[in-house]
């Protein structure tokens, strides 16, 4: 562990190291001519036990079954919570972009909030945007979740998710290569997204960009045999390139729960998906007549700007405004940032 | 000999009278000015004694001292200069004390003996009252007259003066006026295509005197609407017009030819203006800034996100009261500063992110980039509008909108109905219950549902309407729906 610790040490030459020699030996090899102590690796071991912070060795039983065979599988992993829960019979990965759309909020949080209902652990990375709406919906959903970043579990990152991170910690369990005190540091990203596919049995794409951060977990999974799908998007919007460049190239489409539990092999399983994952909506009446007809009409499920519904139904701003803020109340429209869309 | 003389020096944007005690002895010859003379004025010695000489006038070879009353106020600038030269003139004897009597002087000298402008006339011409009237360069004299009307006089040369004041001359003839005192007209909002939502925002802007927030991509037109809403704005009463060229000549930018202007002024200072040189200020003369300078007028701030922070928090008091109180170790001065405030920022640094989506900054970049327009001065501007780029379409095709005179003709209706309107308009029921919805929700805070009721009377007032319907409500929650683009 305290060779994990030393600067710039990542999992490959962690490996290698402790691929040649007993981990002693290699640490005072590593060591040699450095000012590092038998007391800084007693220190180091005080540490995490004092955080909670559990130490899961390759080839412990403890050790997550999945990353047993796992060609590039970490040599240590640290986990905050429950290590059991890795074990957990099926889990799914959700990521994304972290700028994502309040569409990919929405889906994310959704699959969460369902896979999680049953009975199956969601894995993300607890970043910004897509990985955490995936969590936010999982948590308190049923199954526990996992969470896997790349910094050490001393502190929690993005500092915007530290509620969502203890939340996620307290249910399920966070893992991470990173012994605590290690910065969360760029390199380690991809590094961790690696490991993010590696603990799931399928992993879905719900936004991305072109060139996202998920690419890596996508080739890292399919590195692996494990099946992705990416959720289809808008062509018109720049966070739906990835996914749908990933349907191109042969992912399989996602456009409910039921399909990503059918990827799981998991559909013949009763299991309690509800009413809106299934696709069932409730449909409110729709405006009968006048102006609130003409604008339910021309509002689309995209969102539009006001000049552009001006434009398009020829109307006065005002008498626009009272109609869409009617049609609001009715539940058939939707306020988005002065964009309005169609519910 | 003492001899004293009336004048006046500036401290911001006010005069303040000062008397010129000068004192002519016997003694070792020297020249020395007392009562806190900034640079410029200690400078006067110099300039006073080659334009008496080159007036052809005696200098005394004596002991000379002026004061420079009250002597606990700093005075600044040259235009002290020719009140020293005609205090001295009348102590050394050249000049019979009577002549000067009832007279205020104000001016700067050459070395040759000339009378030079002096910024900030107007103000001046309000502190020297001098029974007979006040004495200021030929060039000035327009200026001085628009306060002090016939007692006004100018003169070219100091040597002129001194032949007038003797009684061998007449006040020579105002020079008259060469330019005329329309300034260029600003564009016409005609050119603006679509944009259906930013035209209202600036009608209701103008109309209402809301402070208004364009938030939008590049190329959706922000600074093009702003500079049109100069254009909508009713003409200044002559009131408004003497406060706005007090401003003006005070910070040196003058009146074309000493003649107000109708015209609001439109100030757009650049997003690198410092503190000072936006709410006024500096170490010795406290010059008025951008802000007061737009007092009556517009103060536009394009790339509000750029600005220093503390700049753009310095400008919640002129918001709040109308006045920018500058405090310096010398003094405190209170400039006017009631403008309508036109901002413009980017929703985020690549500046897509009005559209879904389409934004390609990091969640840290927006967040940095949004804190810098804090909570409470967002909470100023009444309207915040999201624009988009105009459709292609109807940039290239669209018929051109409605011009400004007509947008105009709206806007000082409503300014007028709104003097003679006894209380406020009423709100429907039903616009009342939209409110208290949207407050429920959540979506509204209590100092929104304000501005908001404030904006539907404006939508209403426009719309020529006696009651404030759910539609004007309506369109007056849309005139601040850019919120949701800055607020997190």
């Amino acid at each position: 562990m305290a060779l994990a610790s030393m600067p710039s040490m990542g999992p490959a030459r962690l490996r290698a190291l402790l691929g040649e020699e007993p981990p002693a030996d290699a640490w005072v090899r590593a060591n040699r001519g450095g000012s590092a102590s038998e007391r800084d690796v007693a220190r180091a071991w005080q540490r995490h036990t004092s955080l909670g912070i559990r130490v899961l060795l390759a080839g412990q039983p403890s050790y997550p079954e999945r990353l047993a065979g796992d060609p590039h599988a970490p040599v240590l992993l640290f986990c905050l919570g429950d290590p059991a829960v890795l074990g957990n019979a099926s889990t799914v990965a959700i990521v994304g972009t972290r700028a994502p759309t309040r569409y990919g909020i929405g889906v994310a949080a959704q699959f969460g909030a369902d896979l999680g209902a049953a009975g199956i652990s969601v894995v993300s990375g607890l970043a910004l945007g897509i990985d955490g709406a995936a969590h936010e919906g999982a948590c308190g959903a049923g199954a526990p979740p996992i969470g896997v970043v790349a910094g050490g579990l001393d502190h929690p990152y993005p500092q915007r998710h530290e509620r969502l991170w203890e939340r996620v910690a307290s249910s399920g369990a966070i893992v991470s290569e990173s012994p605590a005190g290690v910065p969360t540091e760029k390199w380690r990203f991809p590094v961790r997204n690696r490991l993010l596919a590696a603990l799931s049995d399928v992993v879905i794409v719900v936004e991305s960009r072109h060139h996202g951060g998920s690419r890596h977990t996508v080739d890292a999974a399919i590195d692996r045999g494990i099946p992705v799908g990416a959720v289809p998007g808008s062509i018109r919007s720049a966070t739906s390139e990835g996914t749908n460049a990933l349907l191109a190239d042969g992912a399989f489409p996602v456009c409910s729960t039921g399909d990503i539990l059918v990827a799981l092999a998991l559909t013949g399983a009763s299991l309690a998906i509800s009413q809106k994952a299934a696709g069932g909506r409730l449909l409110s009446p729709e405006p009968a007549e006048g102006v609130d007809r003409r604008v339910y009409e021309t509002l689309t499920a995209d969102p539009s700007s006001l000049d552009e519904l001006v434009r398009v139904i020829g109307v006065d701003l005002a008498e626009l405004c009272g109609s869409l803020e009617r049609l609001a109340q009715a539940g058939l429209a939707r306020d988005a940032g002065g964009w309005w869309e169609r519910v | 000999m003492l001899a004293a003389i009336a004048s006046a020096t500036l401290s911001g944007a006010v005069g303040r009278p000062v008397s010129v005690e000068v004192h002519v002895s016997n003694g070792l010859p020297g020249f020395t000015i007392v009562g806190l003379p900034d640079t410029a004025v200690r400078e006067a010695r110099d300039r006073v004694r080659a334009a008496i000489l080159s007036s052809g006038l005696a200098w005394p070879v004596r002991r000379i001292t002026a004061n420079l009353a009250p002597s606990g106020v700093r005075k600044g600038g040259a235009g002290l200069d020719l009140p020293i030269a005609i205090g001295l003139l009348v102590a050394a004897g050249e000049l019979s004390p009577s002549c000067t009597e009832g007279f205020a002087f104000c001016g700067e000298l050459g070395l040759n003996g000339s009378l030079r402008h002096v910024p900030g006339m107007l103000a001046l011409a309000d502190a020297a009252v001098a029974p007979l009237g006040l004495i200021v360069p030929l060039c000035d004299v327009r200026e001085a007259a628009l306060v002090r009307g016939e007692v006004a006089h100018g003169a070219a040369t100091l040597a002129d003066l001194v032949r007038v004041l003797r009684g061998d001359a007449r006040w020579p003839s105002t020079p008259p006026p060469t330019g005329d005192n329309s300034a260029p007209d600003p564009p016409d909002l005609s050119d603006v295509r679509g944009q259906a939502l930013g035209r209202r925002a600036v009608e209701v802007a103008a109309a209402g005197h809301h402070h208004l927030l364009m938030i939008g991509p590049p190329g959706s037109g922000k600074t093009m609407l702003a500079e049109r809403l100069a254009g909508l704005l009713p003409p200044l009463t002559p009131a408004e017009a003497l406060t706005v060229a007090r401003i003006h000549s005070a910070a040196g930018s003058g009146l074309p030819d000493g003649v107000l202007l109708e015209r609001p002024p439109f100030r757009a200072p650049h997003h690198q203006a410092s503190i000072v040189s936006l709410v006024g200020g500096g170490s010795w003369s406290l010059r008025p800034g951008e802000a007061s300078m737009a007092t009556n007028g517009i103060l536009f701030l394009d790339e509000l996100g750029e600005f220093p922070v503390a700049a753009l928090e310095a400008l919640r008091q002129p918001l709040e009261e109308g006045v920018i109180r500058v405090s310096r170790a010398g003094g405190t001065v209170t400039f006017p500063a009631s403008f309508l405030l036109v901002a413009a920022m980017n929703p985020c640094p690549c500046g897509e992110g009005v559209y879904e989506g389409a934004c390609t900054c990091s969640a840290v970049a927006r967040a940095r980039y949004r804190r810098r327009i804090s909570a409470p001065l967002l909470d100023r501007f009444d309207l915040v509008v999201p624009l988009c780029r105009p459709d292609p379409d109807e940039l290239l095709a669209g018929t051109p909108g409605e011009p400004s005179a007509t947008v105009a003709r709206r806007v000082a209706g409503v300014r007028a109905a709104e003097l003679e309107r006894v209380g406020e308009l009423e709100l429907t029921p039903d616009a009342s219950s939209l409110l208290a919805s949207k407050l429920r929700a959540g979506g509204l805070s209590a100092r929104g549902l304000h501005k908001v009721t404030r904006v539907a009377r404006t939508v209403a007032a426009l719309a020529g309407a006696d009651v404030v319907s759910f539609a004007h409500t309506s369109e007056a929650l849309s005139l601040r729906a850019g919120r949701a683009v800055v607020v997190r």
